[in-house]
């Protein structure tokens, strides 16, 4: 299920059929994503869902052996130098660089390879994120690195944030500190967003599309307001034996009963749902509205294995 | 208080022009300044090597009263520098992999290109450090850097078993010219590119290194037990027999290295029972010439070829 509606005429990140096999494992099946010029685009999934390799895809650091991907229209396995001096990537991985430099001396290091390099802007992030310039790369903790790690991704103001799982190992404080300096980064420039995260709730407020991985595959991609409209949660009163209605269980996602009440959540729209419920001998009895996190996970398996 | 302390941002930017990508200028020079970074520690390493040799050259030279003279100059030691360079190099990236080297905006045969160029800078600074420091220890202890020499010439006919009579022995007076001083500098060049090919083209280079020498021991074994058994003479050290050009050959390992001063000379026994040098030919530049060329030649491509491993790929 993929709707998006491109504004502005473009996406910043598109890609064509994307997959890619590490062996006999499937990591990414035939993607393909569309993410809008300056949205947010929340990528949901498990862990090993492909988000990792998607990123890296992108980054033209993992070759897709099918299908291509494009960054503000540039093919990232061509024109890798040109798309990646447009996006500032936080890796999943939080093990910085050059363990035997300071922070100052990496940072320094990072801005001689962007000619865009705010440096006043780093300074800034610098002391908002608590990097300290003068402890060595190898001495940081997981959430030191990844302060360190975001100061490297937005110094050079970006028009593509690539950012895989940010908030990770970050403790509460430093992590609404980062959500908040990405926002005033979003307000303060044009800026495209594509973050996996597993804390989805923290983006309530920021994200305006997402989409959901599973087993590689783009099982969903929507602006956020047609996700919460369309996936919903329903309680229903059902005769015995029961069976949700055919063309609604491959989106049929959860389902919960007790008795002759069933709780599930379903996508379509809600009067269409409705009726054809209703046509399968459910009664609708409330039709509740998702949080996005909710909404979201309600595509992903409730049982990982 | 939890959010980001106030920043003054001017107006909301626009983006109108697609941001620049670094320029290659800029690149290399970033490199250098990192890769001497990376270096420090094995730079404070060969220091100190050559601080204990210097104060072994001169406990000697006081103790002894004697000069020294570089009569057996050039050393192989610049080339084992240049062979063993890259691994400190290479060492803090992650050559395969999705490492930060890579996430930067420069294209990526290029970048390793331009870093094996960074270290290869070093190395040319290192080596001329060497020079200097061993033309500075001759000048200390009153020695001459490259004298003249009077080789004792073994003529063909001569085999080298046993005590070898006088007569057989022919003097030639041989004197280096100021080109050998370049040597050094072309050893470790061609041995730094051949090992930065390896480091760069494989994932395990250490791997391949040790494969390759128990690959040649298993296989001289292999051979003489081989040969032996079935009686067949040049079976028997058919690998060395091979490997021996290689490395002694007119344009070989030592012709690169030392210009051949290492492997055409030997210590012998006169039948006077006196010991001595003697040399089964003279050391010719013109066969480093080739040698240096051939190498070098051979360490670009093969670091073009393993550069080539991390480039872009698809491109149009």
């Amino acid at each position: 299920m993929t709707h998006t509606d491109p504004r502005d005429g473009g996406y910043a990140v598109a890609t064509h059929g994307l997959s890619k096999r590490y062996g006999r494992e499937s990591a990414l099946e035939r993607v393909d994503l569309r993410v809008p010029e300056e949205a947010v685009y929340v990528l949901v999934g498990v862990n090993g869902a492909g988000k990792s390799t998607l990123f890296k895809v992108l980054m033209n650091l993992e070759r897709p052996d099918a299908g291509t991907a494009e960054v503000f229209g540039l093919d990232t396995g061509s024109a890798g130098p040109e798309v990646r001096v447009q996006v500032g990537y936080v890796p999943e991985r939080q093990d910085a660089p050059y363990r035997s430099m300071t922070c100052a001396r990496l940072l320094q290091h990072a801005a001689a390879f962007y000619p865009d390099w705010d440096h006043a802007y780093a300074d800034h992030l610098i002391r908002a994120l608590g990097v300290r310039l003068e402890r060595r790369v190898g001495g940081l903790s997981k959430g030191e690195t990844r302060r360190l790690q975001l100061v490297l991704a937005l110094a050079y103001r970006p028009a593509l944030l690539l950012l895989d799982e940010p908030t990770e190992g970050l403790d509460p404080v430093v992590r609404r500190r980062a959500l908040a300096l990405l926002a005033e980064h979003l307000a303060d420039a044009p800026t495209t967003v594509l973050i996996s995260t597993h804390h989805i709730d923290e983006l309530e407020s920021l994200a305006d599309h997402v989409g959901v991985l599973r087993d590689g595959r783009l099982v969903a991609q929507m602006p956020r307001e047609e996700l919460q409209r369309t996936v919903r949660s329903y309680w229903l009163e059902v005769p015995d034996g029961w069976e949700a209605p055919v063309e609604l269980q491959p989106t049929g996602l959860q389902r919960s009963s007790a008795g002759r009440d069933v709780r599930c959540t379903l996508v379509g729209e809600e009067r269409d749902v409705s009726q054809r419920l209703a046509a399968a001998g459910a009664r609708v009895r409330q039709v509740t509205k998702l949080a996005l996190e909710d909404a979201a996970l309600a595509f992903l398996p409730e049982d990982p294995s | 208080m939890t959010t980001a302390p106030a920043f003054q941002p001017a107006d909301r930017r626009t983006r109108s022009t697609r941001p620049r990508v670094p320029r290659l200028g800029s690149v290399l020079r970033e490199q250098v300044r990192a890769t001497g970074f990376a270096l420090r520690g094995a730079a404070l390493i060969a220091t100190a090597l050559l601080a204990l040799l210097t104060l072994w050259v001169a406990l000697q030279s006081v103790s002894r009263d004697v000069g020294i003279t570089l009569n057996a100059w050039p050393t192989q030691v610049p080339g084992i520098i240049g062979a063993l360079l890259p691994i400190a190099v290479w060492a803090r990236d992650e050559r395969f992999g999705p490492g930060f080297l890579w996430t930067l905006p420069v294209d990526r045969r290029r970048h390793a290109l331009t870093k094996a160029l960074a270290g290869w800078v070093w190395l040319m600074g290192g080596v001329a450090l060497f020079v200097l420091w061993l033309l500075a220890l001759t000048s200390a202890t009153g020695g001459r850097a490259l004298p003249p020499e009077t080789l004792h010439l073994v003529t063909s006919q001569v085999t080298t078993a046993g005590p070898l009579d006088p007569a057989a022995l022919r003097a030639v007076r041989w004197t280096p010219g100021p080109l050998i001083w370049v040597i050094p500098f072309t050893a470790a060049t061609a041995t730094y590119l051949l090992a930065s090919a390896l480091v760069l083209g494989s994932r395990h280079p250490l791997r391949w290194v040790i494969g390759t020498v128990l690959a040649y021991l298993l296989s001289s074994v292999a051979t003489e037990v081989a040969g032996a058994g079935l009686r067949v003479g040049w079976l028997e050290d058919a690998p060395e027999r091979l490997l021996r050009p290689l490395i002694y050959g007119r344009y070989g390992l030592d012709a690169l290295l030392t210009a051949r001063i290492e492997s055409l000379g030997a210590s012998a026994t006169l039948a006077t029972g006196e010991q001595t040098t003697v040399w089964w030919g003279v050391p010719q530049l013109a066969d480093w010439r080739i040698a240096t060329l051939l190498w070098t030649s051979a360490g670009l491509l093969a670091l073009w070829a393993a550069a080539s491993r991390h480039r872009e790929r698809r491109r149009a």
